[in-house]
């Protein structure tokens, strides 16, 4: 499997993409697999009603082909553009505009059959052509390190208007997730003149408007193949502020906080009967990173150091008002081949101290340099005063998100000795631990050799080599896991098919209704 | 915020005009401000000498306290106390004030006396000039300087100096105008006595009011601007307390705990008005004097 | 007189010129490659080469200058390398609700200050000219973005009466669109009344003091219809002078207070261009804060002379 899994470039923005990725339902898309358990889909003709969600760090550019943003494919994927497949709520793979599809023995090849009525909203039918003509786009078109992911892809085929063949270089267990996500959608042929402001897909919703710095319209797609969704006007609404946020949904301005930045104010929607609260898990692992490239991080003595110096219970108590899961390595609750790996460098300021001295650094200075979220900004705090507290000298500094941190920490030079950042997208142990060149810098042959391996391997050993690699991470010490970010829902207490869990990339918005 | 080009209106003195006989003999404004002022400039010295905790501080056990003895003015959601940040803050809040303001005072004035004892095409390049640098506001400087420079406290007291270096030049070459026009100006000419020599002995003495007055006022300027800019994340880095930050993160705790935000913003208020209302009893005090004697 | 106003005129047109040379080479100045920046971690070399070339990046510096001086005259400049949008649309747009929320904040200020500074004036060295001028005072002390913080807290949170942000352009929802502005421009209008009621009074008080008025006095009209009749005019002039040259305040005060209620003008386009490092898009909203201020002095000069012959020298 190659490195450079969707994901290695995009860092959440504000936090928000993690907890506003709605998990992709299968039944909405009207295809014929049976409902996920639990929500019942929405029923029939949709209403004529409209929502209006709140979301934070709105999006540059529609155009998540050039964008390695969470934020556009939040908004359009699953709603303006589809994939030949999505996932369920449980994380399972889920038909889209391929009703069904076969991989051979040696999973080699995978044979889709295709939605046969699906039209772009630019009164373009989508054919088998155009499945191709996507597939090889992200090969060719792509900029990132997210296009990657289809590297694995030796050749596509339109063997029929309906039918597409796709034959990999190897086998791999991960593409077909991955094509659950951004890579996954499929353009139309003649659609792909202004991607950075006009989407054109197949989806349940089209773009009304963008009004810059504001907020996304969507409207209905009139001639969607599928069911239509129950709310026929949605509105993104996006927050530079949390705190406007979380007032914007008390006056009614929005229905839906898809994301709360600021979990501090929590407290003035619990006991409030209009609303209701979600609280789950999210892909957004909060990530302490370790420099490799830095000289007193290439010790594992003093890595160790540093985990043990933080006490990530008072940390999450502290910075995010106590919601957020603890979690001991790069893997959400959600994922198969999770274990609860906290027990591996529990919170020990005296054996901390101890590991330093052994290391020979009684006396070490490292620059944190922290993105301007809400959430590194909080915390950062709070781990610079706990490895002071252990002897060590924290040089703290903010830099601009995205600019600033992006060019300082994230790209070469890469000028740091410890950042904090969300990594929210789905399964990015490959790209952030299996490649050295990232910003991290991790360079573990074993662990490399080991991701290949559970990307060719069955779904079993998958499991396995990855509760294996995750374990390995924890013991090295390859960063520190401060928390999960949670998935913090607020909205109108009517408001049906809000997941609990944000897995995919997406805010499926098809999921939603009013009682 | 106060326009640096205008001249601020005067506080509610006694007039002379309107009762006969009474002298101009209350100043509360000027009493009412210097005691503000000095409150302000105790707490950021004392500051360095002590603080009842260390203002970074984060102790996760103390949350969001209210006001106690042990914590004066409570603490905030990282356990910090913060009548300490406060005394710290006044410390940023002094530091950026007279770094800008002195870098305006030192350019603008010898400016404004140059404007006024020089050529008239220098003094209306000079003129012009300020005009044009009116036209960028302190803050709007400072954005750009971030954007070029990456923000800091040392790009804010730049950009709020150049910002405020118009006011004193204009309120210099207005002063010094009107001193060369007083007869012992002119006989001193007269006798040839060289023009730098006229300047020190004769112009600056006599504008001295005028910039003094002009430094209290552009203080509470700059202190508005530094509090605008750590309020937007322009300003001062983290780890250094600032009273526009901590007033941006009270925002999300509004509704849990107001008080975080009333205390930043008190400090900020009473620290503006101490310097507008000095500024405009030295004004009334000094005012008087010029009426005098021209 | 048209003298005057031609030489004003050319002096305003040098100060644009200067103006935009320096904003034009204050943002060249900034270290790092625009296209790079734009494009972003991963971007390959072929696709920096691309984006420079489309921009006309890898012309001289003179070139781009003029290029863009050019389209910022004809009202088009040019297209954000980040987001690849028309720069002139979203510029409209924004100025729209910037206009709206500095527009309705001085129609605030005004009805503050008038009466407000008037009363101070008439009732000076009394106890309720007292009171009115110390509350000004504490008026002008106060942030705008304080004053936002504040009104949130009370009216948004607390009360429940007005939303605590947002924005609905006035043809679509009128009504909503008056709730969202309240606020914001309660923020900036009540500091800028408290400045402007200071120079009413100072302004009215002189007035007063006027020898005709006395005579008016005299003649048994009380302070107030004196002030009325014939004062007034005289009045005015400083009151508008000092309403135009408080704009660049007021644009500047716009910016916080969009931040704070989250409205998408003018000052929230240019924080978060600077956030992105969209630096086309940066050097325009700044030109158009500029071009607005010197704009608005130039009026004002003239308005100045004309309100006021008396004054029409220095």
């Amino acid at each position: 499997m190659e490195s450079g899994l969707i994901g290695s470039t995009r860092v959440v923005s504000g936090g928000l993409a993690v907890a506003s990725l709605l998990a992709l339902a299968a039944c909405s898309a009207g295809s014929s697999t049976s409902p996920p358990d639990g929500t019942p889909p929405p029923s029939g003709e949709g209403s004529d009603e409209a929502l209006v969600l709140g979301l934070v760090a709105e999006p540059a550019s529609l155009d998540f082909t050039q964008d390695a943003g969470a934020a556009i494919p939040q908004a359009l994927l699953v709603n303006v553009y589809e994939g030949l497949v999505k996932l369920g709520q449980d994380g399972e793979i889920e038909p889209a505009l391929a009703t069904e599809w076969a991989v051979s023995d040696d999973g080699l090849t995978y044979t889709f059959d295709l939605v046969e009525n699906a039209v772009f909203t630019n009164g373009e039918p989508m054919t088998a052509d155009d499945v191709v003509f996507s597939i090889e786009r992200v090969q060719t078109e792509w900029a990132g390190s997210l296009a990657r992911a289809m590297d694995v892809v030796e050749s596509a085929e339109a063997t029929s208007p309906t039918q597409v063949v796709v034959t990999l270089t190897q086998p791999s267990n991960n593409w077909l997730y991955n094509m659950t996500t951004r890579i996954g959608a499929i353009f139309s042929q003649s659609g792909i003149d202004d991607l950075a402001s006009t989407p054109i897909g197949t989806g349940p919703y089209e773009l009304a408007q963008w009004n810059r710095g504001d907020s996304i319209e969507l409207t209905g797609n009139e001639d969607y193949w599928g069911e239509a969704p129950y709310f026929s006007e949605v509105t993104l609404r996006y927050f530079d502020d949390p705190t406007a946020l979380n007032s914007a949904l008390l006056t009614g301005t929005i229905d839906v906080i898809t994301t709360v930045q600021a979990p501090e104010g929590l407290a003035q929607f619990e006991g409030n009967e209009d609303l209701q609260i979600i609280e789950g898990t999210t892909n957004g692992e909060v990530v302490l990173s370790f420099n490799h490239r830095s000289a007193p991080f290439q010790d594992l003595q003093v890595r160790q150091a540093v985990r043990q110096a933080i006490d990530r219970q008072a940390l999450v108590d502290t910075c995010w008002a106590g919601r957020g899961e603890l979690i001991g390595s790069m893997v959400p609750p959600t994922d198969p081949w999770y274990e609860d790996l906290t027990d591996v460098a529990p919170y020990d300021p005296d054996e901390s101290r101890r590991l330093l001295e052994a290391a020979g650094q009684t006396d070490l200075t490292l620059r944190l340099r922290l993105p301007s979220l809400p959430y590194a900004t909080s915390c950062g705090q709070v781990v610079a005063s706990q490895l002071e507290d252990v002897g060590i000298t924290i040089e703290v500094d903010t830099l601009e998100f995205p600019a600033q941190w992006l060019a300082q920490v994230f790209q070469p030079p890469n000028d740091y000795d410890m950042s904090i950042v969300a990594h929210v997208e789905p399964r990015d142990v490959p790209p952030l631990f299996g490649d050295p060149t990232y910003y991290l810098g991790y360079d573990n042959p074993e662990v490399v050799q080991q991701l290949a391996d559970a990307d060719a391997g069955t779904v079993d050993e998958q499991v396995t080599i990855m509760q294996d690699v995750a374990r390995t991470l924890s013991e090295d010490a390859a960063a520190d896991w401060l928390f999960l970010l949670p998935n913090l829902v607020v909205a109108d207490a009517d408001i049906t098919g809000l997941p609990e869990n944000a897995i995919g990339e997406a805010l499926d918005l098809t999921l939603l209704a009013r009682s | 915020m106060v326009d640096p080009a205008l001249p601020t209106p005067s506080s509610p003195v006694v007039h002379r005009g309107d009762v006969a006989g009474v002298g101009r003999r209350h100043n509360p404004s000027l009493v009412a401000g210097a005691l503000l002022v000095a409150l302000v400039v105790v707490v950021a010295l004392v500051s360095f000498v002590w603080t009842p905790y260390a203002p970074s501080r984060v102790d996760t056990s103390s949350r969001l306290l209210g006001l106690s003895a042990e914590h004066w003015l409570g603490t905030d959601k990282f356990g910090r106390d913060v009548a300490s940040q406060i005394m710290v803050g006044a410390r940023t809040t002094i530091f950026v004030g007279v770094i800008a303001v002195g870098v305006a005072a030192v350019v603008g004035v010898p400016l404004g006396v140059l404007a006024a004892m020089g050529p008239r095409w220098l003094g209306q390049l000079v003129m012009r000039t300020s005009d044009l640098v009116l036209a960028f506001p302190a803050l709007l400087l400072a954005i750009m300087f971030g954007a070029v420079y990456g923000s800091s406290t040392l790009t804010a007291m730049v950009a709020i100096g150049i910002a405020t270096i118009p006011s004193f030049a204009r309120v210099t070459r207005a002063g010094a105008l009107q001193v060369l026009s007083r007869e012992y100006v002119l006989a001193a000419r007269v006798a040839g006595r060289r023009r730098l020599a006229i300047a020190v002995r004769h112009v600056l003495p006599n504008v001295s009011s005028l910039v003094i007055v002009q430094v209290s006022v552009s203080f509470a300027i700059a202190v508005l601007a530094e509090a605008a800019l750590s309020f937007l994340g322009l300003g001062t880095p983290l780890t250094t307390p600032s009273w526009g930050r901590m007033l941006q993160e009270s925002q999300e705790l509004l509704s849990v705990a107001p008080r975080l935000a009333v205390v930043p913003g008190v400090a900020i208020a009473v620290a503006v008005l101490g310097f507008n209302l000095l500024g405009d009893g030295l004004r009334d005090r000094y005012d008087p004097k010029l009426e005098r004697a021209s | 007189m048209l003298l005057r106003v031609l030489v004003r005129a050319g002096v305003l047109a040098a100060s644009l010129a200067v103006s935009s040379v320096v904003v034009f080479g204050f943002l060249a100045a900034l270290p790092g490659d625009p296209a790079r920046v734009a494009l972003g971690v991963n971007a390959t070399e072929e696709s920096v080469a691309a984006l420079r070339t489309e921009f006309g990046l890898d012309r001289s510096l003179g070139d781009q200058y003029v290029d863009w001086v050019g389209g910022m005259i004809t009202g088009d400049p040019g297209r954000s390398y980040v987001s690849k949008a028309e720069i002139g649309p979203q510029l409209a747009d924004r100025m729209q609700v910037t206009l709206w929320l500095v527009a309705s904040a001085t129609l605030i200020a005004v009805i503050i200050a008038l009466p407000a500074g008037t009363l101070m004036a008439v009732r000076h060295g009394r106890r309720s000219g007292l009171l009115l001028a110390g509350l000004s005072q504490l008026g002008v002390a106060v942030p705008a973005f304080l004053a936002g913080i504040l009104l949130i807290t009370l009216f948004a949170v607390r009360l429940r009466w007005l939303p605590s942000g947002g924005w609905t352009p006035p043809v679509e929802d009128p009504a909503m669109f008056l709730r969202q502005l309240t606020l914001p421009a309660l923020a900036l209008g009540v500091v800028q009344g408290a400045v402007l009621s200071r120079y009413v009074r100072s302004a009215v008080i002189d007035v007063l003091r006027e020898d005709y008025l006395r005579t008016a006095r005299a003649k048994g009209l009380t302070s107030l219809r004196a002030l009325w009749r014939h004062g007034l005019r005289n009045a005015m002039v400083p009151v508008v002078t000092v309403l135009g040259l408080q704009l660049a305040t007021l644009l500047i005060g716009a910016v916080v207070v969009e931040r704070v209620f989250v409205v998408p003008g003018l000052g929230k386009l240019l924080l978060d261009a600077v956030a992105n490092r969209d630096l086309l898009l940066v050097q325009a909203v700044v030109m158009v804060l500029v071009v607005a201020v010197l704009v608005v002095n130039f009026v004002v000069d003239l308005l100045y002379a004309v309100l006021d012959p008396r004054l029409r020298h220095g």
